[in-house]
């Protein structure tokens, strides 16, 4: 055991003190980060604008407009930055000259106090025909023209209802949509958890099942050839038994995963608890960071998933470290992995038809097949707890896929190792299994 | 007589194409610096690899320390330095070498405390903390040879170990070989340079395509050469001298090295008149002795000039 444990040290430390760890697991969540803030950052408004209402209606309409553009602010709370600066005109008979004359100061930075920004034209039958003009330099922008065209439709409902006698009040309270609150049933229980969170959940925990074992045992595989092409083989050959070589590798390897993961995943939940906060100091709109429908995860959700990283892992880095073995040099590996990482991707997809029903016969039997087991089973357990039983049983058949799957890999990789010359035929390999 | 260390029992093994090893028998006796010479591709390699379990005989068996295990579950016993050189290049000198203990069993510390010894022993002190990328190929070597005996085993099985060293290295490594076995453990090394296994081997056997030519003590096997062999040096012109040794009265076999040469008294020769003769040639001899044979000249005369000329490239004796 000290063997291996000598094999496990070396695999560990040589991965994590390179440059290529430590950029890649702390740049990472830098990565996410940018992810979760940098649309929120891009799309918000960032100075006041100064806007003109050219009014042309009767009524008071014109009026309305311009004082709830007035009291707009940024966060729409409150204490929050007008959003507009806000002159209200009257047309008074010559709305195209007025018009004229202020679109050529609009958008005229060298103007700068005197300039404009928009213009908003209020005409005669704008109520009647539900429509407003509005021209001005930031007409682009899709953040901006949205919250103009909310903030009006608002005022405009509200004119409306009150030139028809209604109580504005009274129909914003009748309005108020209903809200339909939604909580899995689990086989006669309820369960506390909410719809469209668990999905992204679930899919987020498969992609990162996938990301993870094809990356880390794509590793072993390589490094397994590159002990070929060093000649250094021999000399652990004459050392240790090949099958303590392959364990202390995978091993090895696994920790660093887990590590990486680990420091993504603790970033991720750290970031997206605090996201509002986040948002706002960087003064990007705290209520569009809210909004991220980020889930709840509970421990023994990520219990389960660990369990069967574990379990994957050790699965499809016996099968990437056995392939490894019968190639003499990467290139031959990048051929040679495609079945392998081909089934991976067949337990990504899987999922997919979990979503819908994680309790159909199809998923049953699912997680009970140990190279698509690992996607499965925590799936199906996030969207819909599975019962003791079923969760012990696919954990079982999982165990005895590892063991017949590192048996299978250990007779390849003990022989594979020395051989070099042609790449083994599938034959050869066969032979190499039952030989023993 | 003490159980042998390594027993090979009429062991064959075949390739695609040759037969490498043919009916080979060897015994390797505890405690003593064995040598196993021969031309490259002689089968020399193929032998060891067998003895360490890495390829299997077609024919025969091998037996070390006198049981039926074989070289990988006696890891723990033996050293082997492979022919191919191997090394993990992004680690460090320090680190590699407390690996290569701990993944033959030895404990963490004792194994950090006797990398250092080594590393200050054969000059790499300095070196500890540098990648192995970083040190020059006789560097390495010397870390691997290191590598092979930290775990202290009682049997070392190097190929061809001293191959591509420079002198300095090479004389380096041979002492702490020698040094290794006089403390009592066993020594199997392959080598096609006979003036190193003439210097350290007490026992030799000689391989060529696949058959034992020569198997005994080393003094043995000089002494069966008889005294009929002459070591020769010019300082004049050794030119001259050429058609006296190309006459067959008085050289049966010739190893002209220019300015040196050894032969073999052709039978019936007498050494005084083959000195006599010399002298008067003009050549102007600084060196006239006879001598056992050396170890390459015995070599040739089994092996055949074509073998030895194969032997000779590309390194040169060092």
């Amino acid at each position: 055991m000290r063997k291996v444990w000598a094999v496990v040290r070396r695999e560990f430390l040589e991965r994590v003190r390179t440059k290529a760890f430590l950029i890649g697991t702390f740049l990472g969540p830098v990565f996410i980060a940018g992810i979760m803030v940098l649309p929120a950052l891009l799309m918000r408004q960032s100075s006041t604008k100064r806007i003109v209402v050219l009014d042309a209606a009767e009524g008071g309409f014109g009026d309305r407009i311009a004082e709830t553009l007035r009291s707009a602010t940024f966060g729409d709370d409150s204490t929050g930055e007008p959003r507009f600066q806000v002159t209200h005109l009257r047309a008074e008979g010559r709305l195209d000259a007025k018009r004229d004359s202020l679109i050529a100061m609009t958008d005229r930075r060298d103007l700068g106090e005197a300039r404009i920004d928009g213009l908003l034209i209020v005409t005669e039958d704008a109520l009647a025909r539900d429509s407003l003009e509005y021209l001005g330099g930031n007409a682009g922008s899709v953040a901006e023209m949205g919250s103009l065209q909310r903030i009006l439709r608002q005022v405009a409902l509200t004119e409306k209802l009150a030139r028809s006698g209604i109580d504005p009040l009274l129909l914003a309270q009748t309005m108020r949509p209903l809200t339909v609150v939604t909580a899995k049933v689990n086989r006669g229980e309820l369960t506390g958890q909410s719809g469209e969170s668990t999905f992204l959940l679930a899919y987020a925990m498969a992609f990162v099942l996938y990301i993870a074992l094809i990356l880390y045992g794509m590793q072993v595989m390589t490094s397994t050839v590159e002990e070929k092409t060093s000649r250094i083989n021999e000399v652990l050959v004459s050392s240790l038994r090949p099958y303590e070589l392959m364990l202390g590798k995978v091993i090895g390897v696994g920790s660093v995963g887990l590590l990486q993961m680990a420091i993504w995943g603790g970033t991720a939940w750290l970031l997206a608890s605090n996201r509002t906060r986040i948002a706002a100091m960087m003064g990007a709109d705290a209520t569009q960071a809210a909004t991220l429908p980020i889930p709840d995860i509970s421990g023994g959700v990520i219990l389960v998933l660990l369990i069967f990283f574990v379990l994957g892992f050790f699965f499809y880095s016996a099968a990437y470290a056995a392939v490894g073995s019968t190639c003499n040099t990467v290139q031959e590996t990048q051929q040679a992995q495609i079945p392998i990482t081909l089934l991976v991707v067949l337990g990504l997809i899987s999922i997919f038809r979990l979503l819908d029903d994680p309790n159909s016969s199809f998923a049953r039997i699912m997680s009970l097949v140990p190279p698509v087991a690992p996607f499965v089973t925590p799936v199906r357990n996030s969207l819909s707890p599975l019962p003791l039983t079923e969760l012990l049983l696919s954990i079982a058949v999982m165990v005895l896929g590892v063991m017949a799957m590192a048996w299978i890999a250990g007779r390849i990789y003990r022989t594979g190792i020395l051989m070099y010359g042609k790449r083994a035929s599938l034959r050869e390999v066969f032979r190499w299994i039952r030989a023993g | 007589m003490p159980e042998p260390v390594i027993r090979v029992d009429r062991v064959t093994k075949r390739f695609a194409g040759h037969t490498a090893v043919r009916d080979l028998s060897l015994e390797v006796s505890p405690g003593v610096i064995h040598g196993l010479l021969g031309p490259n591709g002689a089968g020399k390699s193929t032998t060891i690899r067998m003895m360490m379990d890495i390829i299997e005989p077609d024919e025969g068996r091998i037996s070390l320390f006198g049981g039926s295990a074989g070289g990988r579950d006696l890891s723990a016993r033996i050293g082997f330095l492979p022919e191919e050189r191997g090394l993990y290049k992004k680690m460090k000198v320090l680190d590699h070498l407390v690996f290569l203990a701990e993944v033959k069993g030895v404990p963490r510390r004792a194994a950090q405390a006797r990398s250092a010894e080594w590393l200050d022993r054969l000059g790499l002190g300095d070196w500890a903390q540098k990648r192995i990328e970083d040190l020059s190929k006789g560097m390495q070597q010397k870390v691997q040879f290191t590598g092979t005996v930290l775990h202290d085993p009682e049997l070392l099985i190097l190929d061809e170990p001293f191959s591509g060293l420079d002198p300095v290295n090479s004389k380096l490594l041979r002492d702490a070989t020698v040094a290794f076995a006089r403390q009592g453990h066993t020594v199997l090394f392959s080598t096609h340079i006979m003036e190193h296994a003439e210097q350290m081997c007490d026992h030799v056997t000689i391989i060529s395509r696949g058959l034992k030519v020569v198997d005994g003590p080393l003094r043995e096997i000089k002494r069966e050469g008889g005294q009929r062999h002459v070591a020769l040096r010019f300082h004049r012109d050794a030119a001259r001298a050429t058609p006296v040794l190309r006459d067959h009265r008085y050289v049966a076999t010739l190893e002209d090295h220019g300015a040196s040469a050894e032969l073999e008294l052709a039978p019936g020769a007498d050494p005084d008149d083959l000195l006599q003769a010399l002298v008067a040639s003009g050549a102007g001899l600084s060196r006239f002795e006879v001598v056992e044979p050396s170890l390459q000249a015995i070599f040739i005369a089994r092996v055949g000039a074509e073998a030895a000329r194969a032997a000779a490239l590309p390194e040169a004796a060092a």
